[in-house]
């Protein structure tokens, strides 16, 4: 099964002719039955033998192949009268309403016809889409009288789903059929059915194909038997309904031999007509479904392959893969960011095949004499003429002594081993990479806590999946495109998106504030956990800022501002009293503190610089030894909060206390101008409009100021809340605000809360009023508790975000569906053009400036002002 | 909280249960619903009313088992759980079959079981006390109101409603679309009857408000209805409908517009007096709905399928009466004016998510829905036996005719899967025991029938006038939020009432007329 036997140039898709069916068919079934008494398939029966086996010991009497080689034969049933096919009946109706009804002509002048074959010429010569033209004729060929034969033409129209009523008499399929014959070749084609004949004499379609007068039986594999435990068996529903068009097809039959009334006849054949329809569609409008006898509608053949349980969403785009695994996720913060912790118990299901050579025999023997069970060891052997053999505590000695060079053996994962490690929804490319594998002991899948961001997970609950690779070549392109290195920059913004989080960020500031001092010993620890080089012992004490020095490039310079930096006016840069100016030289940190700006994800300066200058290897490194640093120093220190963190002296509360019922005041007094038509209207706003705006606005910094005033009595290096907060690693100060001073207006749908009974919120408010409380506002804090109208308020914005959560993870993931069947076939050629699959050009250079952004500071091309200050440093200047 | 304050909450729940809302509107369901149900029900007659059936009271007797060796037991809820049996009480109606004119002595047929909520009145726990209810391994915190089947525990969760017999006006689009609707829903015994009168710019030439209800397919224009309804001159539609000379001139647009579609021929009127003109005019609409419900029926018969279509499917909740006709072209021609202050911006339209304009149907009212069904198609059965023992030339007998089955199954099955009459599915729920406190919320649990798929934002709202009715809080995240709601914890709802004990009340107190 090696090797490409034939290339295909070309696919037509079109009709089946009777010619064809019966060509096709290996027998004609005519018995509406399935199996005799005996239990053996009945001749010329829905069984027919001829038509294919399942059973692997039977040989197929068409093919002469064993069940399950044999993928089935067609037969045929011929039916007593023609029927329509309920796939084409609007296609037919369209073709006979721009037909002419006694000529077959198309309802076309004869110039019209000499113009839309020229415009059908060009559109195949050029392989476009013939679609709008085709709708183009159907439009306008529809003409009262026949411009060919002068015959006055009636109204055609359809009655779902299969009727076709000329004006008021409702035409047969045989005389559908008919008018269908009498098309010729060349209108056909104007009608989009290609008619014509190639060299050959072979057509692709006629249009009174449409109308059946055989049937194809699909083979007995499409429609499988099954045998209950009670020896009982029941068939596939598609033979259901094949048993049914028989007996009807039969008794139809019979009656027109025996010369029935016209009436009869007809009733038989209206019902052969509705077996067929619900055959093809058990679901088209109009005809109530075929039942099976419990009540239940039968599946047939559109059912298969229609909607997300059908053949095409769930068996042909949705496929099921081996070598995969999912467990619970937990972080480990002692594996490198590159590696992912696997459960030995997963480790010894999931295997990599490895070829045999003179070079690992030895290994790969002692992994087979492991056995299926001992960790090292090997699960299947496969032989060099690809039998498979499956190795058993008994038998692994017995395999061990065939192998030899040539063989593949399945040996289990084991340490450095690459795998694809994925949680869904995979919305970007970093929900998907390549990690080394480490063994650990227990059941979960361990990752490191920097790889949290890009995958987006967290460990309340959540599963991942890992793939491991099967051949070579992926696992050589997944190590040099999909490693986790490799994706710390996020394409999205050009900046890193794997970094430091939560107590990173709070233990590099802690280990680097100031204040932070540590004797020599302490030092060797720490330095010891991030398993960085231990110095000379000096017997000085060391500074945090020297320790976290030791994990930088020896030659790196960098400034910048940390993330704590409370943007005075006037800068002191290196004199900053909150250490907020970072200034790196030669790979020493000489002030300011590591925080999120540093290398937390999404904003790390000096991780960025680094994965720029120093490589993604010098990266992975720094992230593995700061992180560890960071959370020795968080150790060391000890971190904890408490609403105490949130506490302010009395004096402060009064503080706010007086600026928010000043805010308040402010607003009565600006409803009070609005009152008496004193406010003025801002451009472009009415005078309600305005008043709400310049309601939010006080209101809005009346809860900002309390927040300022509340601040103000916090200390960053006592309180672990305010670390948390400034440094970026959780937790805003609005939070804190929120907890400490004042919670603040709530807001649905942008506003200020104007819903509820008439011309008021709540019952609880004058009518018409339009104060702060009224209309939503908190004046208390979470601390203080909130009274109950301010609850309910509070609740109501609570709610809004809850539902917009709730409905925008459904829209975003229909958004990325059809992101992605859009661009799916677009492809960046070697010399950067894009093109789609076709080969047309979509953009003559990839995005317009070949930029990578992955690669481009945060997303330019250069950086100019970062260029510059490296130059200074350099120079000295 | 003041300490004060806690004892009115103590006091609150000494009285009333967190489930009484459930126990007591099955309790009424039980009591008066279904005997009302089986007296509205039509008679059953039989060879053009050679033979019928008359039904008389209904007696409901206490869950009981019939053992394999034909002994008799009460049965507990507790049993009925274990050996996945139904916790139901067994049906008993007076039925007679009369020949002709004679009547016969009524009979008491079983016509089936009916699941029985728990704690209700004919519960066998109803009036136990605490040592009682341990003694028949019942937890005595337990708070009942639901349904044991095959020994599964279903709540039938109260669903919520736009609220029925009342007008709605909606605007439909932006003001300047000038489109709106005015919708009521109106019921009378179980059967929904919605109409919608919208108002909107015709596309090419045609009226502007336009008026659909059941049986008439499509929509017709209201100048029509209205006419159809004894408001027969043109002076009288427009009266009727608003003072208002705007209002007045749309409606007198509209009504030349129909008038040609009405085939009057003004040659004709002039020979007629003022009353038998009148009569013509109103004739002449009723024609023309005529053809709309009974196309292609000889004449006699549209005009009676139109009249029998105006008076039992238009706004039933008014009557179903010829005599009701006036006092519904009345209500349609204020809903009218209400509805072009909507167009004119005089009138603000409803908040569909008020509360004032919602209603709750609990436990008691779904089981009414299912019952109704069930005894119909009880009914149907029943005259399907009669005639086959007719057919074959036997004696007729009740007892015999009656197949208990087919009541007992359809109300069983309803509440086993949840699939309650009209397609509504999840009705009934298999009750959350996953903590005391779940089963709590989950039997007070109130779910709107809007479609979760669609993003619905106002209606997920937490509306102000939910405050002190719907517990702000509990609502589950996900595709459901804001559609699934619990009543708040000091909430309770008030059972529907008498319209006319109202209204004697009030003419007692000295109103008149």
């Amino acid at each position: 099964m090696r090797g490409i036997l034939k290339k295909i140039s070309q696919i037509d898709f079109g009709l089946m002719s009777p010619e064809d069916i019966r060509k096709m068919s290996v027998t004609k079934i005519v018995t509406p039955d399935t199996y005799d008494e005996d239990g053996y398939p009945i001749e010329n029966g829905l069984m027919d033998p001829r038509l294919g086996v399942i059973d692997p010991s039977l040989k197929c009497r068409t093919c002469a192949s064993k069940g399950g080689e044999c993928q089935g034969h067609f037969g045929s049933i011929n039916l007593a009268r023609p029927v329509i096919h309920v796939g084409f009946a609007d296609t037919i109706h369209k073709i006979l309403r721009s037909t002419c009804h006694s000529c077959g002509r198309i309802l076309l002048t004869d110039s019209e016809i000499v113009d839309y074959r020229e415009k059908f010429d060009t559109l195949i010569r050029n392989e476009e889409s013939l679609t709008s033209i085709i709708k183009e004729v159907y439009t306008v060929a529809r003409r009262d009288k026949c411009p060919h034969c002068e015959e006055d033409q009636e109204d055609v129209k359809i009655d779902k789903p299969v009727s076709i009523v000329e004006g008021n008499y409702k035409l047969t399929p045989s005389e559908v059929r008919e008018r269908l014959e009498t098309i010729p070749d060349s209108d056909a084609l104007l009608l989009g059915v290609n008619a014509l004949p190639d060299k050959d004499g072979n057509r692709i379609a006629r249009p009174e194909w449409m109308v059946l007068t055989v049937l194809p039986v699909p083979p007995v594999t499409v429609r499988p038997s099954i045998t209950l435990e009670t020896g009982e068996r029941s068939e596939d529903d598609l033979t259901h309904k094949l048993v049914d068009i028989l007996r009807i097809n039969q008794r139809l039959k019979e009656n027109m031999e025996a010369g029935a009334p016209q009436l009869i006849v007809e009733d038989l054949w209206e019902l052969l007509q509705y077996h067929v329809t619900t055959y093809f569609d058990n679901e088209a409008s109009g005809v109530p479904p075929a039942r099976h006898r419990s009540g239940r509608p039968l599946k047939t053949l559109a059912q298969r392959l229609k909607g997300k349980e059908g053949r095409f969403r769930s068996n042909l785009s949705g496929k099921r893969v081996n070598f995969s695994a999912r467990t619970v996720i937990s972080p480990d913060p002692n594996i490198s960011i590159n590696e992912v912790g696997v459960p030995e118990i997963i480790a010894t299901e999931v295997t990599v095949p490895v070829y045999v050579t003179e070079w690992n025999i030895e290994e790969m023997k002692q992994c087979i004499l492991n056995g299926p069970k001992v960790h090292p060891g090997a699960n299947y052997a496969i032989r060099p003429d690809e039998r498979k053999i499956r190795i058993y505590e008994e038998t692994k000695e017995a395999v061990v002594d065939k192998i030899e060079p040539g063989w593949v053996v399945e040996r289990h994962l084991k340490d450095g081993d690459i795998v694809l490690f994925n949680r869904q929804p995979s919305l970007h490319r970093m929900s998907m990479m390549a990690h080394e594998v480490r063994v650990l002991p227990y059941k979960t899948f361990r990752l490191n806590l920097c790889v949290c961001p890009p995958y987006n997970a967290d460990f309340d609950g959540d599963e991942m999946n890992m793939h491991v690779f099967q051949t070579e070549e992926s696992r050589a392109e997944a190590k040099s495109l999909m490693r986790v290195q490799e994706h710390i920059l996020s394409p999205r913004f050009g900046g890193p998106i794997i970094g430091g989080i939560h107590d990173h960020i709070s233990g590099a500031y802690l280990l680097t504030r100031k204040r932070a001092i540590f004797t020599e010993e302490q030092v060797f620890q720490i330095l010891k956990k991030a398993k960085l080089p231990i110095p000379n012992r000096t017997g000085e004490n060391w500074t945090g800022k020297q320790i976290f020095s030791q994990v930088l490039p020896k030659d790196m310079n960098i400034v910048y501002k940390a993330e704590i930096c409370r943007k005075c006016d006037d800068c002191l840069k290196r004199e900053c009293k909150n250490d907020a100016y970072v200034v790196i030289e030669d790979g020493q940190l000489l002030t300011g503190v590591i925080d999120e700006k540093a290398y937390g994800a999404f904003a790390g300066k000096i991780l960025d610089h680094i994965v720029k200058e120093y490589g993604t290897d010098r990266a992975r490194e720094f992230l593995d030894a700061s992180t560890k640093l960071a959370v020795s120093g968080i150790m060391k220190a000890g971190f904890t909060t408490s609403t105490n963190d949130e506490e302010i002296p009395q004096e402060a509360k009064e503080r706010i206390e007086v600026h928010l019922d000043n805010a308040e005041k402010k607003v009565d007094q600006l409803i009070e101008a609005y009152d008496n038509n004193e406010l003025e209207a801002l451009p472009g706003r009415s005078l309600e409009e305005t008043l709400e705006m310049k309601i939010m606005q006080v209101l809005g910094e009346a809860r900002d100021k309390s927040g300022e005033i509340a601040e103000s009595y916090f200390d960053i290096n006592e309180n672990h809340a305010v670390i948390m907060a400034l440094t970026g690693a959780r937790g805003s100060m609005l939070n804190l605000t929120q907890i400490t001073a004042c919670v603040g207006q709530q807001a649905v749908r942008g506003g200020r809360i104007d819903r509820g009974y008439s011309e008021r919120t709540l019952p609880h408010f004058q009518k018409r009023e339009l104060g702060a409380k009224a209309r939503g506002f908190v004046h208390s804090s979470y601390k203080e508790g909130l009274d109950p109208i301010e609850f309910f308020f509070h609740a109501m914005g609570g709610r809004e975000g809850l539902v917009d959560t709730a409905i925008r993870t459904a829209q975003s993931g229909y958004m990325q569906r059809r992101l992605v069947n859009a661009l799916q076939d677009l492809n960046v050629k070697e010399d950067g053009k894009v093109t789609d699959n076709r080969g047309v050009i979509i953009q003559t250079v990839y995005g317009e400036d070949l930029v990578d952004p992955a690669k481009s500071d945060y997303g330019k091309v250069v950086d100019l002002d970062k260029l510059i200050d490296e130059m200074r440093i350099k120079t000295g200047k | 909280m003041k300490k004060s304050a806690w004892g009115m909450v103590d006091a609150f729940f000494d009285k009333y249960n967190l489930v009484d809302h459930h126990i007591k509107s099955y309790n009424d369901f039980v009591n008066h619903r279904i005997q009302d149900i089986i007296d509205i029900a039509e008679p059953i007659t039989l060879e053009q009313g050679a033979y019928s059936v008359q039904t008389g009271k209904l007696e409901i007797k206490p869950p009981f088992t019939k053992e394999a060796d034909g002994s008799k037991s009460h049965i507990f809820p507790t049993e009925a759980r274990l050996r996945n049996l139904t916790y139901s009480a067994h049906m008993y109606l007076e039925m007679a079959l009369s020949k002709g004119e004679e009547q016969q002595d009524f009979e008491k047929v079983y016509i089936g079981e009916l699941p029985l909520m728990l704690k209700s009145d004919i519960c066998h726990l109803s009036n136990l006390n605490e040592q009682e209810l341990m003694a028949k391994g019942e937890d005595p915190q337990d708070p009942g109101g639901y349904f044991i089947v095959n020994g599964s525990e279903r709540a039938i969760v109260t669903m919520e409603e736009i609220a029925p017999n009342k007008i709605i006006l909606e605007r439909i689009g932006e003001i300047e679309d000038r489109r709106a609707r005015a919708i009521v829903t109106s019921i009378k015994s179980g059967f929904r009857a919605r109409i919608s009168l919208e108002y909107r710019k015709p596309r090419k030439t045609g009226v502007f408000l336009r008026i659909s209800f059941p049986y008439v397919p499509g929509e017709i224009p209201l100048v029509v209805l209205l006419r159809a309804l004894g408001l027969s001159t043109d002076e009288e539609i427009i009266t009727h409908i608003s003072d208002d000379f705007n209002y007045q001139m749309i409606v007198a647009d509209d009504i030349q517009v129909s008038d040609p579609a009405l085939k009057i021929e003004a040659e004709e009127m002039e020979e007629l007096t003022k009353e038998e003109r009148r009569e013509y005019l109103t004739k002449s609409a009723i024609k023309y709905i005529g053809n709309r419900v009974a196309k292609g029926m000889t004449e006699e018969y549209r005009i009676r399928r139109a009249e029998d279509v105006i008076d039992r499917y238009l706004l039933p909740h008014m009557g179903i009466e010829s005599e009701n006709r006036a006092e519904k072209a009345t209500y349609l021609a204020e809903m009218t004016e209400m509805l072009l202050q909507v167009i004119s911006e005089t009138r603000e339209p409803h908040d569909k998510d008020h509360y004032t304009n919602k209603r709750l149907r609990v436990s008691g009212d779904l089981m009414e829905d299912l019952f109704r069904v069930a005894f119909t198609s009880l009914t149907r059965d029943m005259s399907y036996q009669l005639e086959r023992s007719l057919a074959r030339g036997k004696e007729p007998s009740v007892k015999q005719a009656v197949r208990s089955d087919v009541l007992t199954e359809n109300i069983k099955h309803a509440i086993a899967t949840g699939n309650w009459v009209g397609g509504r599915a999840g009705v009934s729920q298999l009750l959350d025991r996953t903590s005391y406190m779940g089963t709590l919320s989950h039997m007070r649990r109130v779910v709107s029938p809007l479609s979760r798929s669609q993003p619905h934002f106002e209606a997920r709202d937490l509306h102000p006038t939910q405050f002190g009715k719907i517990c702000p809080n509990e609502t589950p995240e996900g595709p459901n939020c804001g559609l699934v709601k619990n009543l708040a914890l000091m909430a309770k709802i008030s059972e529907g009432s008498d319209p006319e004990e109202i209204e004697n009340i009030i003419k007692k107190m000295g109103v008149l007329n």
